[in-house]
């Protein structure tokens, strides 16, 4: 996509906005939206990897937990500062994925997406019995160092970090790579065809994603000051984020931000009234009727009102 | 003179099938050769074994003198050669210019990541199978056969291989569109590429090639002048029927 002045506008409000938000709204809200923040985050993530080349992840929990796990540990168990743990955090998701999820690549379709879900749940069942005085066991790891005090600062952080990720993710996906990967998911044996070696370009992808993945889960792990196997390999967390991913628009860098937001305030919109687990089945309805009747997301139905009304006035 | 392409005793069995028997060729630099036969006689297997898409069996496929049948499709590219597909496989959301930038981009991720995209290029490429400068940001979900058909064709020149091999190239192509593109073949064959060409249009092709060759279930039946080969009484028998 070519930039016009209007993104340019239209970004600069955006970021003006978000950081005028603890000016305009309550505490609640300020947690609400750091939590759509980090979900963003494992949403862009998602996307880089399965929303471009095809190849749906249902590993991303796992990525996003070795990330949180090893700073915890890190932290907690043998001293490190944040400032060390983080970026170790980052490596050992990468390299972690890397060894597990890697070969995965090679196969698939529906056989790849079972192999990383597969991936998940056996990282949800080994956790708690695998050096349980590493890990904390079922109960996880509680009292982490906190990165920042008060929710201002907690938002100002996950603003700052999903602004970055999301740039990273633009620019990246602006290159010659982006148009690769996007092209994978298209037709892969057509960019095989035209010389390009596509494990390669697939294994790149995967592992920025794992390295994002890594990122957030780090951060979010010592934003929450707690990790437990059930907060971060759980199949819950894969949906919200491939949810919000589809709902948001795949294979974009916007989508999967307002996919996030969109999911995470429907929700809380919905607490008062529905307190229950069944504000789920009505999240479900609203994202299932959205994908039907745009499968490109909320990004593609704002696109096209855009281009009916210039349209209109032309 | 040089051999682009030679190809010695290839088999390929799938299973008890076989599907390549025994064949063996030459291409010479700037040659143009016609591969015919009936349907299922193994022309696109031919072709794919020499991609590298499909492992032959048994048998030597060199390019340039090299041997390259342990090579990756895309070192096979990098050294010179590449196909055209029966059916055509469009990135069908990226435009005309997007499709081409794939077919012309290094397999290197850092020059990937950090080089520009040539889009005098580009442009050079799609103008040059027939496209106009409006065509250029049509995505490819909207294009016609034919431009399909000349999109994998720039796509194919584009990986700046020097032999290439064209799987019908002219199926689904109007009598407008098949000219255009023999004329586009002609003049490549002009500036030394080398040919290696399927098509069930015997008379599209014809002007195109030096010789011929044609094979039955994979066995080579008869090579020589175009002419010589249609007119060989097991080619006739097989391939259109008569005796």
């Amino acid at each position: 996509m070519n930039l016009r002045p209007h993104h340019f506008i239209l970004w600069g409000l955006f970021i003006a906005g978000m950081f005028l938000m603890p000016e305009l709204v309550g505490k609640g809200t300020l947690r609400t939206m750091i939590f759509a923040c980090y979900l963003a985050m494992f949403a862009i993530s998602w996307d880089i990897l399965s929303g471009r080349t095809g190849y749906i992840s249902f590993g991303h929990p796992f990525l996003i937990g070795i990330g949180a796990y090893t700073t915890g540990i890190l932290t907690r168990r043998y001293g490190f500062p944040v400032e060390a743990s983080i970026p170790i955090a980052v490596l050992v998701t990468m390299a972690g994925g890397l060894i597990v999820l890697l070969p995965a690549l090679r196969i698939k379709g529906s056989y790849f997406a079972l192999v990383t879900l597969a991936v998940m749940e056996l990282m949800y069942q080994l956790v708690p019995v695998v050096r349980p005085d590493l890990t904390g066991g079922t109960r996880g790891i509680s009292r982490l160092p906190a990165l920042t005090r008060g929710a201002e600062n907690g938002y100002y952080l996950a603003v700052g970090l999903m602004l970055a990720v999301a740039l990273m993710a633009w620019l990246l996906m602006r290159t010659r790579v982006g148009t690769a990967l996007w092209a994978i998911g298209m037709n892969e044996e057509s960019v095989r065809g035209s010389g390009l070696s596509t494990t390669r370009l697939k294994s790149f992808a995967f592992l920025v994603s794992a390295g994002v993945a890594g990122m957030a889960g780090a951060f979010y792990a010592h934003y929450l000051g707690t990790i437990t196997p059930r907060a971060f390999f759980d199949i819950n967390v894969l949906f919200q984020i491939i949810v919000a991913v589809l709902i948001g628009g795949a294979g974009t860098i916007v989508g999967p931000i307002i996919g996030a937001f969109f999911m995470v305030f429907l929700l809380e919109w919905l607490r008062p009234y529905l307190p229950g687990q069944e504000r789920f089945f009505v999240y479900g309805l609203i994202a299932l009727v959205i994908y039907m009747y745009q499968p490109r997301g909320i990004m593609a139905i704002v696109e096209g009102a855009w281009t009916r009304l210039r349209g209109a006035r032309s | 003179m040089t051999m682009a392409l030679e190809v010695r005793n290839l088999v390929k069995r799938f299973g008890g099938l076989v599907a390549t028997n025994d064949l063996s060729f030459d291409l010479a630099e700037g040659e143009s050769l016609g591969l015919i036969g009936p349907n299922g006689a193994g022309k696109t297997t031919v072709f794919s074994q020499v991609m590298g898409e499909l492992r032959q069996t048994s048998g030597s496929i060199a390019l340039f003198g090299e041997e390259i049948s342990s090579l990756s499709t895309a070192q096979r590219i990098a050294r010179g050669v590449s196909r055209t597909y029966q059916v055509p496989r469009p990135f069908s959301d990226l435009d005309v210019r997007e499709n081409i930038r794939v077919g012309l981009m290094p397999d290197s991720l850092r020059a990937m990541i950090f080089g520009a995209a040539d889009r005098d290029r580009e442009d050079e490429l799609a103008l040059s199978v027939g496209f106009t400068r409006q065509d250029l940001d049509r995505p490819a979900s909207e294009l016609s056969m034919g431009d399909l058909r000349k999109l994998e064709f720039a796509r194919t020149l584009a990986t700046g291989a020097k032999v290439l091999l064209l799987d019908e190239v002219f199926a689904g192509l109007t009598t407008g569109e098949i000219a255009m593109i023999a004329e586009v073949i002609q003049d490549l064959r002009h500036r030394g590429f080398t040919f290696l060409m399927v098509s069930h249009d015997l008379p599209a092709m014809e002007p195109l090639v030096d010789r011929a060759i044609a094979i039955e279930r994979g066995t080579l039946l008869a090579q020589g002048a175009f002419a010589d080969v249609l007119a060989d009484e097991a080619v006739r028998a097989s391939y259109l029927g008569v005796a």
